[in-house]
């Protein structure tokens, strides 16, 4: 009896905290990313992230699907075509495949992570271009953590923490494997923050996140605000990177689970 | 000092122009406030020592131009995304090339062993369980 207790409180918390609550399988969310100048806020590009259901013979999966285009603006100056993609279990976003095809101003990078969960590993895939135009391809197998996602599953788990478990001034750590390497990503609650977006004045957490590595710059410097509501919608981001800090703002979200 | 203010003011109008022609317009309104504090500070002082005004009059319609076209572009210049048809394509190309991947791979897999640390937190008490063992016990999430 005791042991079925046990089971059953297991299998609860597997069922707390397995379970896709935040992210629907249409769902489109459209950002407008602004760069800091010199005090001057300018718009440079539209970041859209995606969900949409893919059937395998075996299985349906989650496509979670994020762009970043710059305006037409700045396409002449510095063009940004940028497709990150990952597709994850749909009960729990863990990842299968992981895809960043990134070509920012003429420097183009391809990553493919395919995930082995049994055996804790990732078959990496790289593919660079060369100062003579040609792509070369590297091939490796990276041991990876149990619990370690790739970015765009990561960005989507973080909608899925359960606040009522997760108290202003806590702090919680993913692990993401990013270029071939892990990292420690580390979110900390700073509470609740009335935020008003173009979705409306929503009540939002206020979330700052911090890596061990460079890429994100400043302990407070880097902040989300996700709506206090089922759907936990990222409504504004604020950045801090190596060339200079910028914003992430919603313009409008659709096909939203709850 | 009138000579000094009045080069400043002509290189800040100047760098107003340049700046409003670019998609960095917003940043023209920088230089131009400058251009005008110095050039209305040249003006004074021309004015004071009965000196020609000619180049602060240049540095004005510099700075009056470069302003209009700054205005104008963020008033009426729309933020649109470019052409993005070779991003569509790579998305189609990518996700053929992902089913035949994901096809390869064993899809069930995780399912069965994703109980870890999901959200970050710790469990490592139920590296052990076999979930699909407790999915066979068929309790429902509102039993609990």
């Amino acid at each position: 009896m005791q042991r079925l207790l046990i089971l059953a409180l297991i299998l609860f918390h597997v069922a707390l905290f397995s379970q896709n609550t935040a992210i629907g399988t249409s769902e489109k969310l459209v950002f407008t990313a602004s760069y800091n100048m010199s005090g001057i806020l300018t718009d440079l590009a539209e970041v859209k992230m995606e969900t949409s259901p893919v059937k395998t013979s075996k299985t349906t999966l989650l496509r979670l699907k994020c762009t970043a285009t710059t305006y037409s603006k700045w396409d002449s100056f510095f063009k940004i075509r940028d497709l990150y993609e990952s597709y994850v279990s749909p009960r729990s976003l863990t990842p299968y495949l992981y895809k960043r095809d990134i070509d920012e101003g003429g420097y183009y990078k391809f990553m493919q992570y395919t995930f082995s969960h049994k055996t804790h590993t990732v078959k990496s895939l790289k593919k660079k271009r060369n100062g003579k135009g040609e792509i070369w391809e590297e091939k490796k197998n990276v041991s990876i953590g149990s619990s370690t996602r790739d970015i765009v599953s990561t960005i989507y788990n973080i909608r899925n923490i359960d606040f009522s478990q997760f108290q202003k001034g806590t702090s919680k750590t993913f692990k993401v494997i990013f270029d071939n390497k892990e990292h420690v990503v580390n979110i900390k609650n700073l509470g609740q923050e009335q935020l008003s977006t173009a979705l409306g004045s929503k009540m939002c957490h206020k979330l700052s996140i911090s890596m061990n590595n460079d890429v994100l710059k400043g302990s407070n410097d880097n902040l989300l605000w996700l709506t206090a509501d089922a759907n936990k919608i990222p409504v504004f981001a604020k950045f801090k990177i190596a060339v200079g800090n910028g914003e992430l703002k919603i313009k409008s979200a659709s096909g939203l689970k709850n | 000092m009138k000579k000094a203010l009045t080069i400043l003011a002509i290189i800040s109008s100047i760098l107003a122009v340049i700046l409003s022609v670019l998609p960095l317009s917003n940043l023209a309104f920088i230089p131009a406030i400058g251009s005008l504090i110095f050039g209305l500070a040249a003006f004074y002082f021309a004015n004071k020592n009965n000196q020609p005004k000619h180049t602060v009059q240049l540095a004005f319609l510099l700075t009056i131009i470069a302003l209009s076209i700054a205005t104008y572009k963020s008033i009426f210049t729309e933020t649109e995304v470019g052409n993005t048809e070779a991003l569509e394509k790579k998305e189609e190309e990518s996700v053929e090339d992902s089913m035949e991947i994901l096809e390869g791979l064993d899809t069930e897999e995780i399912d069965g062993i994703e109980v870890e640390e999901l959200d970050g937190i710790e469990t490592d008490e139920l590296e052990d369980v076999d979930t699909n063992e407790l999915d066979d016990l068929d309790i429902e999430d509102e039993d609990l």
